[in-house]
C-alpha cells in the first residue's frame, strides 16, 4: 500500500531519518522514473540501473532540495542528466547519440518484435513502438508531458531549456511520432494483407 | 508564421489567450480543414496521455534501498580511519599530558630527610613552574583553537563535498 502523504511530507520524514518514508518516495516515483530511462537505455536492464542510480542519487542530495520546485521536476533533472552521462559513456560503443541511423537499427528490432502475437497489436502497443523509435530527447520530453505532469516550464526546469524551446521541441516530437505511428500502422496493414 | 497543425496543438494543450482560444473555436466551427485536422490530433492526444509507463522489477524499492544502505554503511568506518582526525586527537592530548606532567613535576617537593644528600645535589629538578606562564597557557589556548577550528573545517569540507557527489 502506498503512503498517503505528500513528497514533501516523506521527503522530511526521510531527513529525519525514516528510510522507510524514502521506500514509499520510490514506489510512488518508479514506474515513471523507470519509463523515462526507459527512453534513454532502450533496454530494461540499463534503465533500471540508471532508474537506480537517480534515487541513489535524489537520496543523497535531498537535504539541498529546497521545495521551490515540485519533487517530481526535480527528481527528472537528475534522471535527465544521469541518462545523459550513462549515454555518454555507451557512445564508446556507438558512432552518435544524435544519429538517426543509430535508432534504425532499434527501429528494425522492434518492426520485427513478436509481430505475429494479435495480442500485442494495439493501437497503445503501436505507440510504444513508435515512442521506441525516437531520439531520447523527443521520447522524454513526449513522456514527461502526457505521464510526468509536467507543465513546459516543469520540463523546461527539468531539461535546463527554455520553457518556449521545450514547445517547439514537443511540437516537433509530436510529429515525428504522429509520422512513425502511422508508418508502423502502414506496414502493418501490409503485411496483414 | 504559425502552421495549423501548430495552431491547434497551442489549442489544445491550452497554451493560448482566451481571444486566441475563441477564434480558434470559431475556426474548427466553420472551416472543415481545421474540424478534419482538430480531430485528428485530439485523437492523436487521447493516445498519448493513454500511453502506458513501464513497471521495473518487483526488487526494485529493494534493490533502491539496499543500494543506499550499502553506502552509508561504509560512512562510519571512513570516518574512524581517517588519519587526520586520529592525528590531531593523538596531538591534543600528547600535549595535554606533557603540560601536565610538566606542571606537576615543577610542584613537588621532596622530603630531604628520605634521600640521601648526595642523591639530593645530583638531581636537578628543573623549575617547570617558572615556564607555566601567562603566554604560554595563552599559546596553549590558542592551539587548541586552532585545532578544534581545523577539525570543523575537515568536516564541513567533508560535507560539502558528500552534497557535491
Amino acid at each position: 500500500m502506498q503512503s498517503k502523504l505528500s513528497d514533501i511530507e516523506l521527503i522530511e520524514q526521510t531527513l529525519a531519518g525514516n528510510q522507510q518514508a524514502y521506500a514509499d518516495l520510490v514506489k510512488r516515483h518508479q514506474r515513471f522514473v523507470f519509463t523515462l530511462a526507459m527512453r534513454f537505455a532502450k533496454g530494461r536492464e540499463d534503465a533500471e540501473e540508471i532508474a537506480q542510480d537517480c534515487f541513489i542519487k535524489a537520496y543523497r542530495s535531498l537535504a539541498s532540495f529546497q521545495g521551490q520546485s515540485k519533487f517530481s521536476t526535480w527528481l527528472y533533472s537528475i534522471v535527465y542528466t544521469t541518462a545523459m552521462t550513462f549515454l555518454r559513456k555507451k557512445r564508446v560503443d556507438t558512432d552518435s547519440i544524435d544519429d538517426e541511423n543509430t535508432f534504425i537499427q532499434v527501429e528494425s528490432q522492434v518492426s520485427s518484435y513478436d509481430i505475429n502475437n494479435a495480442e500485442n497489436k494495439s493501437r497503445s502497443f503501436y505507440l510504444t513502438q513508435a515512442i521506441a523509435q525516437l531520439l531520447p530527447d523527443d521520447a522524454a520530453i513526449i513522456t514527461m508531458f502526457y505521464k510526468g505532469e509536467q507543465s513546459l516550464e516543469e520540463i523546461g526546469h527539468a531539461l535546463g531549456m527554455e520553457a518556449n524551446t521545450v514547445k517547439v521541441k514537443l511540437f516537433r516530437a509530436r510529429q515525428r511520432l504522429k509520422e512513425k505511428l502511422e508508418r508502423n500502422l502502414k506496414h502493418e496493414a501490409k503485411e496483414l494483407i | 508564421m504559425n502552421t495549423i497543425e501548430e495552431t491547434l496543438w497551442n489549442y489544445i494543450d491550452g497554451n493560448c489567450t482566451a481571444d486566441e482560444q475563441k477564434a480558434i473555436s470559431a475556426l474548427i466551427a466553420r472551416d472543415e480543414v481545421y474540424r478534419l485536422k482538430y480531430n485528428e490530433l485530439l485523437k492523436l492526444n487521447n493516445e498519448f496521455s493513454a500511453m502506458e509507463l513501464d513497471e521495473p522489477s518487483m526488487a526494485f524499492t529493494y534493490n533502491v534501498i539496499e543500494g543506499i544502505r550499502a553506502e552509508y554503511a561504509q560512512k562510519p568506518l571512513k570516518a574512524t580511519i581517517n588519519k587526520r582526525i586520529i592525528m590531531g586527537i593523538t596531538i591534543f592530548f600528547v600535549l595535554t599530558l606533557i603540560v601536565l606532567l610538566a606542571f606537576t613535576l615543577s610542584n613537588i617537593q621532596l622530603p630531604a630527610t628520605s634521600i640521601p644528600a648526595n642523591v639530593i645535589s645530583s638531581v636537578k629538578i628543573p623549575d617547570f613552574g617558572k615556564y607555566v606562564t601567562k603566554p604560554v597557557i595563552e599559546g596553549f589556548v590558542f592551539f587548541d583553537v586552532l585545532l578544534a577550528l581545523f577539525l570543523f573545517d575537515t568536516f564541513l569540507r567533508r560535507k560539502n563535498f558528500q552534497r557535491e557527489v
